[in-house]
């Protein structure tokens, strides 16, 4: 059908604004969905590819939960157990003032043990020189682009800071694989001799993993697996390598999800935006389509020729959005990156990934969310008859009829979606599945809430503004079929601005409270760290001893950290060494607080957070096992805590019970409670005097202390809020589409009414405040919509995915700011056609004969 | 294509609409035979149901009730599909507002109903400039509908409805926009385009002088035809 394809061309070419627009809508939608994901597993791969390079080919791993093998084991391993091909590691992640703003890894190996493991450090590797390696004290080898982005070669010294401490390190050679995936691995890592490594990292006599080879082909295997699993000692275990990065890249399943989630929500905008320009396309041209019938096209042509034009306009958006979402990904990526530094692990990712897979996803799913959104009109345009497709009052009147019966299947729809957020799963792809059910249902209830509030205010109109406030307010009802899905579209819209608003705020709002009551002393007291948000290192003793004894200092807290990370796992062990005036920090979840601090300070048992007890699904009085180097013990839990520190959960355990399983006396912060606390600034500053030259920590107030973890949870959502804002500009630019053709649609009528005497001034009122109207109702609508998506993603999404209670707080401003959001979106989209309208001559109007 | 233009048969039609709360037969007990290849007008007052009449020979409507037989071929035997390609390969419709696709040009307009029986390429085009030269518009072939007059419209409607020579050419008010002479003349060259016998004609008119010009004329008065 060549001609009708020709014609179908034509009419894009004609209404070029719009095509522009469904193009964009498109575009965006796709372009966000692949920015995140892209940057997500940009992310993913990054740590993936680290993880493998710095594992080498090491088959199996010796852990301790806390970091710290004795050294003594590895002598032991080969020499008792005739492990031949272990190598000893000592890693740690430290700071660079010749690199800012970088997280370095230190990965210190025996050169002598290496042979088998790690092709980069054999003495045949481009660029690396051993027996330099091995006889400069401290000597580091490092990329080539890593030394480049520093402005450093060989000879040069790199500064660190590790716990605080100083050292300049000289660079004995520059790694110049050809291997692309060892270069990227190796991109944030700083490879050294294990010897210095220790003294970096203050590990002399221990190492934090042994790597291992034992190939499963081998007789042996099951043998040398049962010999050493029967020889660790206490508080050591043997894991398959990768295990612990599985994990770890497991730890960001639910930002992933969520991410991907609202990611997916601009697809849904995209769809809208979509079915509202396929709609008014059909609509506008039921005329052609029925004197095509007429002429003998058949349904089945007719539907075709609207499906291709829809896979066209999908094809073409979608290629558009690809480009764009790449280029978006970019941006993210930093972004993410750094919320997952903050919430997650050390994490240093650079460059985008562009994975074919990614692709192929992105692409399906505009064109297919293009072709089925547009689906319903075409349906619609091919399944009426020649006449009933080129008469308008049918095509309104039956939308009109159908109303009723999509409000309540809206209805029907919120409800299951209701109904499956009440199933006993914590599945997070059901919760969004109900979600975007809720959603749907809620789009569906629209046109009659549109209706419904029409009624309400034309009479009010027509008495403010004669009538062309009563046309203004009729226009809308008479036109549903095109006004209903742009008023539905900017109501979803807005109501996902609002709930996100609503959630957003409540969350910061519990976490201030949460930092109120658990920020109870006044000085806080760490070591400068590659994660902002979690404390990391250890205090010196000599430095401990300096600051408690300090002037004002009445009493402290210690608080030693460890990252437990298992296969079965993961999980903050704290041991907390807990000030008398400090025992109002926490906030339990039931029981008398006082009776469970009490119990806590003498080591009957653990406290644990909620996230922790909430996805292993534990309560008070269940078990919780603490097994360290020196005892392995099941300890019961007193209470449950409220905590926003960590979504992995948090077991803290007092510090003299944690001393009978550990051997590490270590201490990681401080707090310090002054006798006056008025007079923190100034002990602040007397501690820092103390601090020697070259060393480094971080003293803070408690209200430092309490301002800088806002900014890190406002950094860890500003992801979201930049999604938040492309999925709004997706939503406008479909609500624009949509009001700029029902407008133009009117050219004709609107050409009556300046034939009749309409000044351009009155008709540019009329034009954008009956825009300005769709998009007050679309305000008014979107408020309890916006309240119940709250309701639904702070008590069950976000529950299902960090394990949080966050009390909702509705702030006005935000219920405001989303009417505000509505009505200038709708007044905006509205200016345009005012302008053609107002400045078309009535003859021209009148004319044009309608598509 | 058939060879000679096919007999209508009408028999006993109903057609309802709604006006309002109450329905109104726009066609009552309407039954007429018309012969193959014969030239028929149907004459009768604004909203006696002329135009509807068509719509239901062509099987563009569906009657409530009655029969339409072309050739013998109940037309409500047929499913929507199957009516479609009836219309379009044996039906040519001039319709009182010319309903001609805006976004095709003048010559495109005349090569769709060729291109939809499958005929395409050359002979179609010189079919279709054959026609256009007919109808005194081959220099508005290119043009777009709306840079059209009318009448210039009402003519290419009229090329249109017989560029893939149909066997009942169906013609709503076919001059009714148009001068005593151009309506002259354009059915001269409408009668010349009809090669007698292969094309049965019906023509919905206000016009005596058009009617006169057909065989018979049929008249509808009170939802029935009668001779005229």
């Amino acid at each position: 059908m060549r001609l009708l394809n020709k014609a179908s061309v034509r009419y894009l070419k004609q209404h070029r604004l719009q095509s522009v627009l469904s193009l964009l809508g498109v575009a965006l939608g796709v372009a966000v969905v692949l920015s995140i994901d892209l940057a997500i597993q940009s992310a993913r791969i990054g740590f993936q590819v680290s993880a493998e390079t710095v594992a080498g080919l090491a088959t199996h791993a010796i852990q301790s939960d806390r970091g710290s093998i004795d050294e003594d084991f590895f002598t032991r391993l080969k020499l008792d157990l005739n492990i031949t091909e272990a190598a000893p590691v000592v890693e740690g992640l430290v700071t660079s003032t010749s690199l800012p703003g970088r997280t370095l890894k230190i990965l210190g190996l025996d050169p002598f043990s290496e042979g088998p493991f790690r092709p980069y450090t054999s003495g045949n590797s481009p660029g690396l020189d051993l027996n330099r390696f091995i006889t400069t004290q401290g000597g580091v080898i490092l990329t080539e682009e890593l030394a480049s982005e520093g402005g450093l070669t060989t000879g040069d010294s790199i500064v660190i800071f590790s716990s605080g401490v100083r050292w300049a390190l000289p660079i004995v050679g520059l790694f110049q694989s050809e291997d692309r995936l060892t270069r990227s691995g190796l991109s944030d890592v700083l490879v050294m001799d294990i010897s210095g490594a220790q003294e970096v990292f203050g590990m002399v006599g221990a190492l934090t993993r042994i790597d291992l080879r034992i190939l499963d082909s081998e007789r042996s295997y099951e043998r040398t697996i049962g010999e050493i699993t029967d020889n660790l000692p206490n508080g050591l275990r043997l894991e398959n390598v990768g295990t612990r990065s599985e994990t770890m890249a497991g730890m960001i399943r639910a930002f992933d999800v969520n991410l991907t989630a609202l990611s997916l929500l601009a697809i849904v905008f995209g769809m809208f935006l979509i079915y509202n320009s396929m709609t008014f396309s059909v609509v506008s041209r039921r005329t052609s389509f029925g004197r095509l019938r007429a002429l003998g096209v058949t349904r089945n042509e007719i539907l075709r020729l609207i499906l291709r034009e829809a896979f066209w306009v999908g094809t073409v958006g979608t290629v558009i959005g690809l480009a764009l979402g790449v280029f978006l990904a970019q941006g993210l990526i930093g972004l993410i990156t750094q919320t997952i530094n903050d919430l997650y692990f050390a994490l240093s990712v650079r460059e985008i990934s562009i994975d074919t897979a990614s692709l192929l996803k992105a692409l399906t799913m505009g064109i297919g969310a293009t072709v089925i959104s547009s689906l319903p009109p075409a349906l619609e345009a091919a399944g009426s008859t020649p006449r009933a497709a080129s008469t308008r009052s049918i095509i309104e009147s039956k939308t009109r009829r159908v109303i009723p019966m999509l409000a309540w299947s809206g209805l029907a729809l919120c409800l299951l979606g209701w109904l499956v957020l009440l199933l006993p799963t914590r599945s997070l792809s059901v919760s969004f599945i109900s979600l975007f059910a809720i959603i749907t249902g809620m789009a569906a209830i629209t046109p009659l809430g549109t209706v419904v509030l029409i009624e309400f205010v034309q009479p009010i109109l027509s008495s403010f503004f004669g009538t062309l406030g009563s046309m203004a307010a009729r226009g809308i009802r008479t036109t549903l079929s095109r006004t209903a899905p742009a008023i539905a579209a900017l109501v979803i819209a807005v109501s996902v601005t609002v709930g996100l608003g609503i959630m957003i705020n409540s969350f910061r709002g519990t976490l201030i409270n949460w930092l109120d009551g658990t920020l109870q002393a006044d000085i806080y007291v760490s070591l400068p760290g590659p994660q902002a948000s979690r404390a990391s290192g250890t205090l010196s003793d000599s430095l401990i001893k300096d600051f408690v004894s300090a002037d004002g200092v009445a009493g402290y807290s210690t608080y030693r950290a460890v990252d437990v990370i298992r296969a079965e796992d993961t999980y903050r062990l704290v041991a907390l060494g807990l000030d008398q005036r400090g025992e109002g920090a926490f906030d339990f979840q039931s029981g008398d607080s006082d009776a469970i601090i009490r119990d806590f300070q003498l080591g009957r048992g653990a406290i644990v957070s909620e996230p922790y007890a909430y996805q292993r699904q534990l309560d008070v009085g269940d078990s919780i096992s603490l097994a360290g180097e020196k005892s392995a013990r099941s300890l019961p839990i007193l209470g449950v805590f409220y905590d926003y520190g960590s979504e992995q959960g948090t077991i803290i355990v007092s510090r003299d019970l944690y001393n009978t399983a550990y051997n590490d006396d270590g201490v990681t912060s401080l707090g310090l409670f002054l006798g006056d606390s008025s007079q923190s600034d100034r002990v602040v500053q007397d501690l820092l005097d103390k601090v020697p030259v070259g060393r480094e920590v971080t003293v803070r107030s408690n209200a430092t202390l309490r301002s800088a973890s806002l900014e890190v949870f406002d950094r860890t959502f500003k992801v979201t809020g930049v999604l938040r804002l492309l999925t709004f500009i997706v939503a406008f630019v479909g609500v624009l589409s949509a009001l700029t053709a029902l407008q133009m649609e009117r050219t004709h009528e609107l050409g009556l009414l300046r034939a009749s005497g309409l000044t351009p001034a009155q008709l540019w009122r009329l034009v954008v405040g009956q825009s300005g109207l769709m998009g007050l109702i679309a305000g008014v609508l979107a408020i309890p919509v916006g309240i119940l998506l709250s309701v639904v993603m702070i008590n069950v999404i976000n529950k299902r995915s960090f394990g949080w209670s966050i009390q909702m707080q509705i702030d006005p401003a935000v219920i405001i700011q989303g009417i505000a959001l509505a009505f200038f979106a709708a007044l905006l989209a509205g200016i345009y056609p005012a302008f053609r309208m107002a400045n078309t001559s009535p003859s021209v109007a009148l004319r044009r004969i309608g598509e | 294509m058939i060879k000679s233009g096919p007999s209508v048969e009408i028999i006993n039609v109903r057609k309802v609409y709604p006006s309002g709360d109450e329905q109104r037969a726009v066609l009552d007990g309407a039954s007429a035979t018309i012969r193959a290849g014969e030239r028929v007008a149907i004459l009768g007052p604004s909203g006696s149901g002329k135009s509807t009449l068509l719509n239901l020979l062509s099987g563009i409507d569906e009657p409530d009730s009655g029969t339409i037989e072309i050739n013998g071929l109940d037309l409500r035997s047929l499913s929507e599909n199957q009516r479609t390609l009836f219309r379009r390969n044996q039906i040519g419709f001039v319709f009182q507002s010319f309903n001609l696709l805006p976004a095709l040009t003048v010559l495109e307009n005349l090569l769709l109903p060729l291109e939809l029986i499958g005929k395409t390429g050359n002979e179609a085009n010189e079919r279709a400039r054959f026609l256009l030269e007919m109808v005194e518009l081959s220099k508005r072939a290119d043009s777009f509908p709306d840079r059209l007059s009318g009448g210039e419209q009402q003519r290419i409607a009229i090329a249109r409805a017989v560029v893939h020579e149909p066997s009942l050419l169906l013609a709503d008010e076919p001059t009714g926009n148009l001068d005593e002479d151009t309506s002259h003349r354009l059915m001269e060259r409408l009668e010349d385009l009809l090669t007698s016998g292969k094309t049965t004609l019906v023509v919905v008119t206000h016009s005596r002088d058009l009617a006169d010009r057909m065989d018979r004329a049929l008249a509808l008065d009170h939802g029935g035809l009668v001779e005229y």
